[in-house]
């Protein structure tokens, strides 16, 4: 059986070859990020089955588990292991044809480190390499937001840039700490203990590392860098920012509070900063006029419902929470990606100039049409079970105060569609401006967007294809003790 | 004819149609129009089975079903019938127009999710095909663009604040009974608490509610009825819109059972009295809404909202009579509106989309046979005896009378006369009076559109004459919901308290046509005078000096118009507006100075540790 | 005095970030602020050094006989001051890069008069 190492080490290779090969030619260096995408999807489906009967644990370096750093390859970072190298893998297919511009090796180098640092996050059972590999990501992502280097680009690079470092500090911080606590930075390790450590400092600690990861997961209201960022950056590299930069990040969060801290007590604060977080972002998105600003704020409100269903903590509920987290990584990808090529060819991020793309390209608008369907949560898209899972698990509390919150969260919902559809009706039925001819996006753009459609219908119609990896996600985040037990044995 | 095949087909054609469009346009309007003959074919084998298949084993654990009964079937066929006659209808409507293969595809789609709905035999596969409906039903209402952008808008979100509560209480019902196949739920909900009945009833009511447009959930249905292209409002307000009614249907008589339905609410307002009250109002208002309209369509829509009232009021009280009534309205509500939406959208083709009622006028001589089916149309509308809105008016009036309820019938009365004058005002402002010069050379319906009609309009007298044929279908609805048998005979019906007997009237009918004729037999004399001339007792007018049907009723209008404000539209507006502006201040957050961002980070850790210092609550 | 002795480290580090998110946010200038991180950034390093530190404690190497482990600081946060430090270098090379470059944009470093981007 292949190892996970292979995982983060041979993409970590392949971004620095990048410009190497690019000397010898630049058009061959932009096929590395497919291949190693490619790669890391086919390895995390050989894993697949080993991980869910058994999480697989690799220790570097030859130690045993709270020596040494270890990765911890359980459902829940198969899971998004596979999502980052689908998402990894749709995008760059994309960007082949959508960078043609500028230094297009260094995107390519940053764009796969990027993702390493993204997979990195995910697998790594240690605290402080979980905080190297988030620098890596936030890193490749500050300049990546820069890479037009246009006025917007630069003014929200050095924004995000600002806050990411603050946030950066804070858990860096928040992470010396735990060692000084417990002296340990393995997660399993420091999750055996924390139950008998000195209820202030761990709570300091606890804040700190939460503040600092909640910068790039974008709870409110540590989410003000997002839309700049999102909406600046070339789409593809929006793409990856909202569908996997501010999930990894809320995976760390998700990590750190169910896994390392086991603080259920403050699941229903999150519950309500979920809650809070959604209605905020679709407030926002509802007021835009740019559509990538809009699509931005409306990452703010899914991320907030994600929030709002892991934090109940229920099984069906957090099966509902990644189940939405999978589909608002395909939705969202594959709505930046449409709306990256029709902005364009109509040279503008108004969402008023996509009038009569229905007509101009009417299988990238198609394709932005399946995407927004699906965020909506209408069936038969991927939206639709993950909704659907999501109010069950929430429902089947039965509590009052959850009942409201479902409530508010419906309300989020009714907003989120008025929105997506006044850009669909723009998108179809509002007469353009004269301009007829057509201009549809290039053929392997349409291909990474019809890849991504195909997926949300397939999961739409069949949600059993992922349910199971979803629920053993799901167990691994609320039994703790058997995460303690396969690390330390 | 397994039920699974029958979706496939509905389903499939709609997706074949679009890839066909792709091909040649003749080949997928035949197509379009065979795939919605076979569903018609298909539907009606499936008359008097009783089949119950599990398409969907586990779909998240609930297992899908598909079922039909008798009361899916009569909506089953109400809805194919007009679909198909609605694709018939837009050979010609929709020719030359843009993106029809889309056009047709989502009308397709549209029917097969109507047919979902109607024959789930679960209330998950119910909701998927509801919403499947509603955003299907959203793209075609913003088909035409301009105005219908914002009706298309307004009619999602109401929508979808309805199909959202539907989830909501569908997911409760799954909580509490581990099932949401019908029979499931209704063995469970016999020994649920009345508060708990009452919650399901409301969450699943103002979904049912929002899509059957009762007040005050109508908001959505003027804008959207008059801006979608017309076949398609024939579809709209003739069956998609009682998708609603079988909801109703469906909870009070399957879900909850008449006994439970009948005990909920408080002492003195029991919930079936709401509804009957909600029903008066939704037939009081809309009435004279519709006679202040100047647009024929929106004349039509909110007729459709008041005519949708008296369903309410013959389903809410629960016993055979009413209910059939009520059933037979929904029957008889969908074959006059869309004729008369056919009527319109015929007008509409001919005059290159005019459907003003201040414009329009004499086109009888043009379109001789469009003005037939109209009349017949209006006075189904009316309840013209010997025509079907006869029949379902005379059994909910009845009812009213059984069940001494002076009130509503008097509400129900006010709103028949205001029925006369506004289906008045529409066949005389768009047939009769004179015609305007510019219309001098218009040429009759085509072919495609008058088939359709006429058999609408057949349809129409034939349920009138003999109201037995559908009143034996609705009489086994009526039993299977445990309500005792109505005695119904092809002429009529005959109960205690009083029989329907058409024959009588068919012959009372004869007889003074009979003596009409005589009279003006034997008076012998007959002038020809010019058609505007009639105004005048032949007394010469200049022509196109009068234009008889501008300002139609302009005292009624002005004396009701102060208190005719629709509040509950603007009052919804209104919300949206304060959305909106919420969003806009909201997002006012995002200063763009990064020194604020920094501090809200920095205050959020500081209130977190401050928090739990101080309370520690964590 | 020997709580000052005990916590010297401490304090500084504590006073070093207080100083670093000071400037943050209140300079408006991209490049105090940039100062402010790396001050902030270099108390945060302190801190972790002194969680590791022994007061007169030796490298952790065995170069001599008779050292023991316990007179020997801690060495794995010296191990992740490296790491931090190298990750806190590139963020203040690429911050100064984007610096330049807003510059030559905006025409001015006053991160007030960068606010093209809001709501």
């Amino acid at each position: 059986m292949v190892s996970p190492v292979l995982l983060i080490v041979i993409p970590l290779g392949l971004a620095f070859c990048v410009p190497l090969i690019g000397m010898v030619s630049k058009r061959f260096a932009r096929f590395v990020p497919v291949v190693a995408c490619l790669f890391n999807l086919v390895v995390s489906v050989q894993l697949l089955p080993a991980v869910l009967s058994k999480p697989i644990v690799v220790d570097l370096g030859g130690f045993g588990a709270p020596f040494s750093i270890n990765l911890f390859v359980g459902p829940v970072g198969i899971l998004f292991s596979l999502l980052i190298a689908l998402a990894g893998f749709v995008v760059s297919l994309y960007a082949l044809a959508y960078i043609d511009k500028g230094p297009t090796t260094r995107y390519h180098t940053l764009y796969l480190l990027l993702l390493v640092g993204a997979t990195g996050v995910v697998l790594t059972g240690d605290v402080f390499n979980l905080f190297v590999f988030f620098e890596i990501l936030c890193i490749s992502s500050y300049v990546l937001v820069a890479y037009r280097g246009d006025k917007d680009g630069v003014e929200s690079a050095v924004k995000y840039l600002i806050q990411g470092a603050l946030g950066s500090a804070l858990l860096l911080t928040g992470i010396g700490l735990l060692y000084g606590l417990f002296g340990t930075l393995n997660m399993a390790h420091i999750a055996v203990q924390a139950g008998s450590a000195d209820p202030i400092p761990l709570f300091v600690a606890m804040a700190l590392i939460v503040v600092g990861l909640g910068v790039e997961a974008a709870i409110f209201p540590l989410n003000a860098w997002l839309p700049d960022a999102h909406s600046s950056a070339p789409s593809s590299i929006s793409a990856i920012l909202s569908g996997i930069a501010i999930e990894v990040g809320l995976y760390a969060v998700v990590r750190m509070v169910f896994t390392v801290f086991g603080a259920s007590s403050m699941l229903s604060f999150l519950m309500f900063l979920g809650v809070l977080t959604l209605l905020v972002g679709e407030l926002c998105a509802f007021a835009q006029s740019n559509i990538k600003r809009m699509l931005a704020y409306s990452s703010i409100g899914q991320i907030g419902l994600i929030i709002f269903a892991i934090a109940i903590a229920t099984s069906g509920s957090i099966t509902g929470g990644f189940f939405q987290l999978v589909s608002h990584t395909l939705s969202k990808a594959l709505l930046f990606l449409a709306a990256g090529y029709m902005i364009y060819r109509s040279g503008s991020m108004d969402i008023s100039s996509l009038e009569g793309m229905g007509k101009r390209m009417p299988l990238t608008a198609f394709a932005f049409a399946v995407g927004a369907f699906s965020l909506v949560g209408l069936p038969p898209f991927a939206g639709f079970p993950s909704k659907l899972l999501i109010i069950r698990g929430a429902l089947a509390d039965g509590g009052a105060l959850l009942a409201l919150l479902v409530g508010l969260v419906l309300l989020g919902t009714v907003i989120e569609g008025a929105y997506f559809f006044r850009v669909i009706q723009t998108v179809f039925f509002k007469k353009g401006d004269g301009e007829t001819a057509r201009c549809e996006a290039p053929a392997i753009a349409l291909v990474s967007m019809f890849v991504l459609v195909a997926l949300i219908i397939v999961i739409g119609v069949y949600p059993s294809l992922i349910i199971g990896v979803l629920n053993s996600a799901a167990s691994e985040l609320l039994v703790r003790a058997d995460y303690i037990g396969r690390v330390l044995g | 004819m397994s039920l699974e095949l029958l979706m496939v087909v509905a389903l499939g054609g709609s997706l074949l149609t679009y890839v066909l469009g792709r091909v040649s346009s003749r080949l997928r309007n035949g197509f379009a129009v065979l795939v919605s003959l076979a569903l018609v074919a298909m539907v009606a084998s499936l008359y008097g089975k009783a089949l119950h298949v599990s398409y969907y084993e586990d779909f998240l654990g609930m297992s899908l079903v598909l079922r039909v009964s008798g009361l899916s079937w009569l909506f089953a066929m109400t809805a194919s019938t007009l679909g198909c006659l609605s694709v018939v209808f837009s050979l010609s409507y929709m020719k030359g127009k843009e993106r029809t293969s889309f056009y047709y595809s989502m009308l397709l789609l549209v029917n097969a999710a109507m047919l979902g709905v109607v024959l789930s035999g679960d209330l998950l596969s119910l909701f998927i095909f509801w919403e499947i409906m509603s955003w299907s039903t959203f793209l075609l209402i913003s088909y035409n663009g301009g105005p219908a952008l914002a009706a298309g808008m307004k009619y999602f979100v109401m929508s979808f604040v309805g199909s959202l509560a539907m989830l909501a209480g569908l997911l409760t019902v799954y909580g509490s009974f581990g099932t949401l196949e019908f029979g499931g739920v209704a063995a469970g909900m016999l020994s649920a608490s009345p508060g708990y009945i009452l919650a399901i009833f409301v969450l699943f009511g103002v979904a049912f509610g929002t899509k059957n447009a009762i007040w005050p959930f109508h908001a959505w249905l003027p804008p959207a009825h008059s801006e979608a292209p017309s076949p398609f409002s024939a579809i709209l307000s003739g069956i998609l819109i009682k998708m609603g009614v079988y909801g109703f249907l469906l909870i009070i008589f399957v879900l909850v059972g008449l006994r439970n339905f009948m005990a909920l609410g408080a002492d003195g307002l029991p919930l079936h009295t709401v509804l009957s009250i909600v029903g008066a109002i939704t037939i009081l208002f809309p009435t004279f809404m519709a006679i202040m309209q100047n647009d024929a369509k929106k004349l039509l829509a909110w007729s459709t909202v008041a005519q949708a009232g008296y369903i309410i009021l013959g389903i809410s009280f629960g016993t055979s009579l009413s209910v059939a009534g009520g059933v037979f309205h929904f029957v008889n509500h969908a074959v006059f509106k869309a004729l008369l939406f056919m009527v319109v959208g015929t007008v509409e083709y001919r005059t290159k989309g005019v459907r003003d009622l201040d414009s329009l006028g004499g086109l009888i001589k043009k379109m001789p046979l469009t003005f037939a089916v109209a009349l017949i149309g209006v006075c189904g509308l009316i309840g013209v005896p010997l025509t079907n809105g006869f029949v379902s008016k005379w059994l909910i009036y009845k009812t009213l009378i059984l069940e001494r309820s002076p009130f509503l019938a008097l509400v129900a009365l006010f709103g028949t006369w205001g029925t006369i004058l506004y289906s008045y005002k529409f066949l005389h402002n768009i047939f009769l009076g004179q015609l305007p010069e510019k219309y001098k050379d218009l040429e009759r319906a085509p072919m495609t559109m008058r088939l359709p009609m006429t058999v609408l309009s057949i349809v129409v007298v034939l349920f009138g004459v003999l109201p037995g044929i559908p009143l034996s279908v609705i009489n086994s609805i009526d039993t299977s919901f445990g309500l005792k048998p109505l005695n119904v005979t092809l002429w009529g019906l005959a109960s205690d308290t009083g029989a329907l007997n058409t024959i009588n009237i068919l012959a009372a009918v004869f007889a003074g046509l009979l003596i009409v004729w005589l009279v003006l037999k034997s008076g012998g004399r007959k002038v020809s005078v010019d058609q505007a001339d009639n105004y005048a007792a032949g007394a010469a007018i200049p022509k196109d000096k009068y234009q008889y049907s501008v300002g139609f009723y302009a005292p009624l209008t002005r004396m009701v118009a102060p208190y005719l404000k629709d509040f509950m539209d603007s009052f919804y507006m209104r919300l949206a507006g304060w959305v909106g502006g919420l969003g806009s201040g909201i997002r006012r957050i995002y200063t763009g100075y990064v020194g604020d961002y920094a501090m809200y980070i920095v205050l959020f850790l500081a209130a977190l540790i401050f928090v739990q210092l101080t309370w520690s609550p964590w | 005095m020997s709580f000052l002795q005990d916590y010297v480290y401490y304090i500084g580090a504590f006073g070093l970030v207080l100083i670093g998110l000071f400037i943050i946010l209140s300079r408006r200038n991209l490049i105090k602020v940039i100062i402010g991180l790396s001050i902030l950034d270099t108390g945060i390093n302190l801190f972790l050094i002194s969680v590791g530190y022994i007061s007169k404690g030796t490298a952790p190497i065995f170069s001599k006989p008779g050292l023991v482990a316990e007179d020997m600081v801690d060495p794995v946060p010296q191990a992740l001051v490296l790491t931090s430090i190298v990750i806190g270098v590139a963020v203040l090379a690429l911050a100064l890069a984007l610096a330049m470059r807003l510059h030559k944009l905006h025409g001015t470093l006053d991160l007030r008069k960068i606010g093209e981007l809001k709501w």
